[in-house]
């Protein structure tokens, strides 16, 4: 999984004196018939990096450009700072954009793409000079300031882009697929120098991304969204370890699930009787009546194999290995357990020759109760 | 290894090469060079009553002498009559101000169907082309009835109370202007249309957020990116315009005096073909001269930008 970046000093979302730098209140948007974005609300803090994550068409770039007013929304209101900006156009906003195409001015080059936005401000001849050799430092690209656009590689543009919409020193950044047109080594690169400078200036990053692992890598919170809505937000640890429903679960990562229903709870923990037969045993912080029907998740890397199989154990399953797929680090087995498909993840700690699974052979695997979720949606 | 251009490969490029770059040279050689150097030829000749009307440039007289006659003087008439320079001039000046009219009616209306939404672009632009679907002739002589004193424009006019006494349009330099306008407003609409239809609204959008109001960003993005576009209008406007006969012939007046109606008159009134072909030499002097600096300023904005 990806590395997680230091961020013990900013979970601003939890204090609940903090007031919220954007506020996004009940919007939703309208194209015909299409809802693009239906009634959502989203408060973002100030010096967040907040992802919006999301398959292709649910709404995340039109969310994005209604917070830069490139887009109108069809009903409710949004506030930056304390201000109510939904009917304020897009050159009055103390906002900027880095856009998915990067949008680079063709007829002008790096330098004069960065000094645009200054020129609209009242800034001396000397000071737009000094302010476009600033960026031109920080995203260490000097030698390309005479450049046209067109005679640039895609990493160069994106630099450019972000240097671009950095130049205002705006206090809040939109960023659509800042990483999406760069291949998969520069994106990683990218990704921590994109987080580095955003400590660095201390400026609220939003961005918009349909790539997991980014979202996960650069974000103090994320936000799934699913056809205009918001499934869950979170900090990425608990968006990947305790997801609030079977989407947002499905949608990041793999995870097992077994249905049944609630037949026992004890303190912090349920005990829960699957399909599958077997009792199996959660905690829980949420109390659920007797009988509710719920889904137990497990990822397949909190699974493990089991040494001390009973037939009336206690989250331990016993199946046929179907299915191998090696990816070096490690391995996914995919077992059959009474006729349902269950994913495991193990770790390779040995050479592939001497792995002690093949294919057809019998296996016990177990987890702990504190590793699964319980869904109820 | 081998020196690059010795493998075939190599060879078939350059063969490639050859015939793309020579193909349009041969093309330019037969129907423009030809053709110039004839119209040159004639220039330098005299004019004569006879099957071709003027002299040879060159003749083998019987003592075996060659004889070549280049006669200057039609160049000089060109530039000692007042009357000839003073049609260059009102040419010039009215292929000017028909370039300009023409852009400025002309780029808000293929802005507007570049911006418009897709299903009607297509309309739109056939609406600009359908003129051509009649003859040129056609549409010039229906101006005349536009025009004149009890024309159309006048009845409207005075019905609508707007004038007591008609007015004089025809036979004079604005119905010129009128019919230039009218007649090549297409050919700056359409180059306009295809520049400006390949215009990314990303960038204003970029452009927006970047804190441009919607006219300046215009000033600063479209414009500049549409430069391509204007210069291309603009030439295929004012070349044919400064040369127009039909449209200053039949709704231009005795003031409207213009290089193609001379030219015209020199050709088939008087018969002097040799003067004709002077004006003709020193008309295309005149339009080659805008061109190169036309050209230049683009590269100087490309440079610059
Ligand atoms: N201008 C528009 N007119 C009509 N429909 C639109 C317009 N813009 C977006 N939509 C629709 O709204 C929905 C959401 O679009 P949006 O661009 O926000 O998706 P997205 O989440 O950014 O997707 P992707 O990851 O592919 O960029 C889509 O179904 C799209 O077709
Ligand atoms: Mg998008």
């Amino acid at each position: 999984m990806p590395i997680a970046l230091d961020r013990r000093n900013l979970d601003t979302w939890q204090d609940p004196k903090a007031t919220p730098y954007v506020r996004i209140e009940r919007v939703s948007k309208r194209f015909g018939e299409h809802h693009a974005v239906e009634d959502l609300s989203l408060d973002i803090f100030k010096g967040e990096f907040f992802s919006l994550l999301g398959s292709s068409g649910c709404g995340k770039s039109t969310l994005l450009r209604m917070l830069a007013g490139l887009e109108y929304p069809t009903a409710g209101r949004i506030y930056i700072d304390g201000v109510d900006v939904t009917d304020v156009p897009p050159y009055s906003r103390p906002v900027n954009m880095m856009f998915q195409s990067y949008a680079l001015f063709p007829h002008m080059t790096v330098a004069q793409n960065i000094e645009f936005g200054l020129k609209q401000e009242r800034l001396g001849r000397g000071e737009r000079a000094e302010r476009v050799d600033e960026m031109l430092e920080l995203l260490r690209i000097a030698e390309l300031r005479r450049r046209k656009p067109e005679q640039l590689s895609g990493g160069q543009r994106q630099r450019v882009a972000l240097a671009r919409s950095l130049a205002k020193h705006p206090k809040l950044l939109l960023l659509d697929e800042p990483l999406g047109a760069l291949d998969k080594r520069l994106r990683e690169n990218t990704q921590f120098e994109l987080v580095n400078l955003q400590e660095r200036l201390g400026i609220t990053f939003i961005t918009v991304t349909h790539d997991q692992e980014e979202a996960m890598t650069m974000s103090t919170r994320i936000a799934v969204m699913d056809a205009g809505q918001i499934m869950q937000v979170d900090t990425p640890t608990a968006i990947y370890e305790y997801p609030s429903c079977r989407f947002v679960a499905e949608f990041i990562g793999s995870i097992n699930q077994f249905e049944g229903k609630v037949v026992e709870s004890d303190g912090d923990q349920l005990l829960i009787e699957t399909r599958l037969g077997r009792p199996m045993r959660v905690r829980n912080f949420h109390p659920l009546a007797l009988g509710t029907p719920v889904t137990l998740a497990v990822r397949p890397e909190k699974m493990r194999l089991c040494l001390d199989y009973r037939e009336d154990g206690v989250n331990q399953l016993r199946g046929v290995v179907e299915d191998i797929a090696y990816l070096g680090d490690v391995s996914i087995y995919r077992l059959r357990v009474e006729g349902q498909r269950v994913e495991m993840t193990l770790t390779n700690t040995q050479p592939r020759t001497e792995q002690v699974l093949t294919w057809d052979q019998e296996v016990a695997i177990e987890w702990s109760p504190t590793s699964a979720v319980v869904l109820t949606e | 290894m081998p020196a690059p251009q010795d493998n075939p490969p190599a060879r078939r490029q350059r063969l490639s090469r050859v015939v793309n770059i020579g193909l349009p040279y041969l093309w330019l050689g037969v129907f423009f060079l030809l053709p110039l150097l004839i119209v040159l030829q004639i220039s330098v000749a005299e004019p004569r009553l006879g099957q071709p009307p003027y002299t040879p440039l060159w003749e083998w007289l019987e003592s075996g002498v060659l004889q070549i006659q280049v006669n200057l003087q039609n160049f000089m008439l060109v530039w000692e009559d007042s009357i000839y320079l003073t049609a260059f001039l009102n040419s010039l000046w009215v292929a000017l101000v028909c370039t300009l009219l023409c852009l400025l009616i002309g780029y808000p209306m293929a802005y507007a169907i570049a911006t418009a939404p897709p299903r009607w672009r297509i309309p739109l632009l056939m609406l600009v082309i359908l003129p051509f679907w009649t003859s040129f002739l056609i549409r010039v002589y229906a101006w005349i009835g536009i025009l004149k004193t009890n024309g159309l424009l006048n009845h409207l006019l005075l019905a609508l109370g707007v004038i007591d006494t008609p007015l004089n349009i025809l036979h004079t330099q604005t119905a010129v202007y009128i019919g230039v306008v009218y007649s090549y407003l297409p050919f700056m609409i359409l180059p306009l249309y295809a520049n400006l239809s390949r215009l990314d609204p990303t960038l204003l959008e970029a452009a927006a957020d970047l804190g441009c109001r919607p006219l300046r960003a215009f000033v600063r993005v479209t414009l500049p990116l549409s430069l391509a576009g204007i210069v291309a209008g603009s030439m295929l406007v004012f070349i044919p315009v400064v040369g127009e006969f039909v449209i200053p012939d039949l709704l231009g007046g005795p003031e409207t005096l213009m290089v193609g109606k001379l030219l015209w008159t020199e050709f088939f009134g008087n018969k002097d073909w040799p003067l004709a072909a002077a004006l003709a030499i020193v008309l295309l002097g005149l339009l080659v001269v805008p061109f190169v600096l036309m050209q230049r300023l683009e590269r100087r904005m490309e440079d610059s930008a």
